[in-house]
């Protein structure tokens, strides 16, 4: 049932959304976050002591991202994604349609391993400078990264921050969902590419107009040893403890640790906590709080009655209408603050078994593909235009737009149908 | 009469590697009828022109300037509280990534030309920008005899209508303040 705060509730957090979004003042998406946590307290919606409950009830998600974000930061300080980069640019030979394969396929590894957002801001930029050493038109190349980052974050509950707060919310085993997942991850990376090679079949020409030296590009050597082993044995470990569904948040801390010291054995160490994500955490618990503030005032309930009333008994109606409400609300709020919304909705209906998997499988699928519609986010995408149009720097826009509105729906039923095949027991 | 005849080869897109031999064929000796630096048409062609006057081409490369914004600003907005690489930094590095390859695509063609267009001064130009406005601007400011573009070939049989060029090479063709030639094997 709607309580009388709802108004006040719905309104703190659509302020929020908006404030994280538009960034204005110079605030950053964590102040923004934090200011209507604040907010949320103030008002009356969540007790100082529930926040603090909330923000410790979290603790599984933070400590995974504290790791998560120094263990990128790790991985891109020793050369990692150079080398991968230069391994692409040897196997694509000077043919710019290899090349865009290379790209797409070292993405998806990188956001299956190391999260989307690692995947998309380490990976764009050294992408950009290979594809521009080849004298190729970077664009497909620019949006297969920030693409393929998305696409395969549905790989592993640890490759999209969304699976991470789905998963944990749920309580619904990791290991359980990799089957349905990677294979949902294949479908969707496979048809991004196949979006890609139509939409850009006139643009990639058979040659690239340069070929660079083959010896020019970082090759793994440049990477320590020691890190690669510890790169090696990180992804054996994380794969053992989600079989024994240990915790993902003290692994991947854990799994930071081993890196760091592997950095710091082979002479490589820099600012061990350069990188790390500390405005992600505040965002995150700042979220938690917000999204307590939604719950406590009804709405979450009533969503879940809105959206799962008719279909809760059907697992497969569940996994499909999760997905498609989450991909609709990670392009009206963004992706973290939609999942945290459908997470709390989603448990508090009381699912079966089934019903919850399928609804975290259509959740992770809905939220981690839905934001690609546009380039930088829906919002944020008419922010960046005219911000764009101030700096007099022109750009087609039309020509970005066009790619998200066929790849995001083409993706979203790829990975949904492969799930629904396999993922809904019948 | 030998004055030099400037011209402008806008490279975006361009692919085919004969262009060079096509180009010289256009402009040098024999070449087909282009009106001259005077502005008067000349109807008989090579024929019009008494000796073989020095030719002058400026090579211009565009670097598009959307992909490097898209690569530069999407991290940033997309990808919410991540630790994000400095903005400043990150474009510097793209930048420097979109000269060396303009460097390396001017040199090619470089080199085409000269063994083409043997004597030809030829000279580079590295625009920034979106690349059809940045052709017809390059034109407008350097007012060559003639603007060359060599629009990327489609597949299969060209199109009729205004889909028969790309949309560069159609905004081009319609808003250059110079004439167009447009060379184009079948």
């Amino acid at each position: 049932m709607l309580t009388p705060t709802a108004p006040l509730a719905v309104a703190i957090f659509l302020a929020t959304v908006a404030l994280v979004i538009a960034k204005p003042w110079r605030l950053t998406e964590a102040i923004a976050a934090l200011l209507g946590a604040g907010a949320m307290v103030v008002a009356g919606l969540v007790s100082p002591g529930a926040a603090a409950s909330d923000v410790y009830g979290h603790w599984n998600v933070l400590l995974f991202f504290l790791g998560l974000t120094g263990a990128a930061a790790v991985a891109e300080r020793s050369g990692l994604f150079d080398a991968l980069a230069g391994t692409s640019a040897k196997l694509s030979a000077g043919s710019p349609r290899r090349l865009l394969v290379a790209v797409v396929v070292a993405g998806a590894i990188v956001a299956a391993l190391l999260s989307n957002d690692a995947a998309a801001l380490v990976l764009t930029p050294v992408v950009y400078v290979l594809v521009a050493r080849f004298g190729l038109s970077p664009l497909p190349y620019v949006l297969a990264c920030t693409f393929v980052a998305d696409a395969a974050s549905i790989a592993l509950p640890v490759s999209n921050p969304v699976n991470v707060i789905v998963t944990d919310r749920l309580g619904v085993s990791a290991a359980s969902l990799v089957p349905v997942l990677l294979s949902a991850a294949v479908a969707s990376v496979v048809a991004l590419l196949g979006c890609l090679f139509v939409i850009y079949r006139r643009q990639l020409p058979a040659r690239a107009p340069v070929v660079p030296r083959s010896n020019s590009w970082a090759s793994w050597t440049a990477v320590p040893r020691r890190l690669l082993v510890a790169f090696g044995v990180s992804i054996v470990a994380f794969a053992v403890a989600s079989a024994a569904d240990l915790p993902l948040g003290p692994t991947m801390a854990a799994v930071w640790l081993l890196l760091l010291g592997a950095e710091w054995t082979s002479s490589h160490f820099g600012r061990p906590l350069e990188g790390v994500g500390w405005s992600l955490l505040v965002f995150v618990a700042s979220m938690s709080v917000l999204v307590d503030g939604l719950s406590s005032a009804g709405i979450t309930a009533w969503l879940a009655q809105q959206i799962l009333g008719q279909v809760r008994d059907s697992p497969a109606a569940v996994m499909v209408v999760t997905a498609f409400a989450s991909a609709v609300g990670a392009n009206l709020v963004n992706n973290l603050p939609a999942a945290f919304v459908f997470a709390d909705a989603v448990h508090g209906a009381g699912l079966s078994a089934a019903s919850a998997h399928a609804a975290a499988v259509g959740t992770i699928i809905g939220a981690d593909l839905g934001p690609n519609l546009t380039p930088v986010g829906s919002v944020a995408t008419l922010l960046w235009f005219v911000l764009l149009r101030q700096r007099g720097l022109e750009v087609s826009t039309w020509s970005y737009i066009r790619i998200g509105l066929i790849v995001t729906p083409v993706t979203i039923l790829a990975a949904l149908g492969v799930a629904l095949l396999i993922g809904v027991p019948r | 009469m030998s004055e030099t005849r400037r011209f402008l080869v806008a490279l975006a897109g361009t692919e085919d590697p004969a262009l060079a031999e096509l180009v010289a064929r256009a402009v040098g000796a024999g070449g087909v009828a282009i009106p001259g630096a005077d502005g008067v048409a000349s109807p008989g062609g090579a024929a019009a022109i008494p000796s073989t006057p020095a030719v002058e081409l400026t090579l211009l490369h565009v670097e598009e300037s959307g992909p490097r914004e898209l690569a530069a600003y999407q991290p940033a907005v997309r990808r919410g509280p991540w630790p994000l690489p400095k903005r400043a930094e990150l474009e510097h590095r793209l930048a420097d990534a979109d000269d060396e390859g303009a460097a390396a695509i001017l040199a090619i063609w470089h080199e085409r030309f000269e063994a083409a267009l043997p004597g030809a001064q030829i000279e580079h130009l590295v625009a920034c920008g979106l690349p059809e406005r940045e052709i017809v601007a390059a034109a407008a400011r350097l007012d060559p005899v003639a603007l060359i573009l060599s629009p990327r070939p489609r597949t299969g049989p060209t199109e009729p209508g205004p889909r028969s060029v790309g949309h560069v090479a159609r905004f081009v063709l319609d808003h250059s303040p110079v004439p167009v030639l447009l060379i184009r094997r079948g």
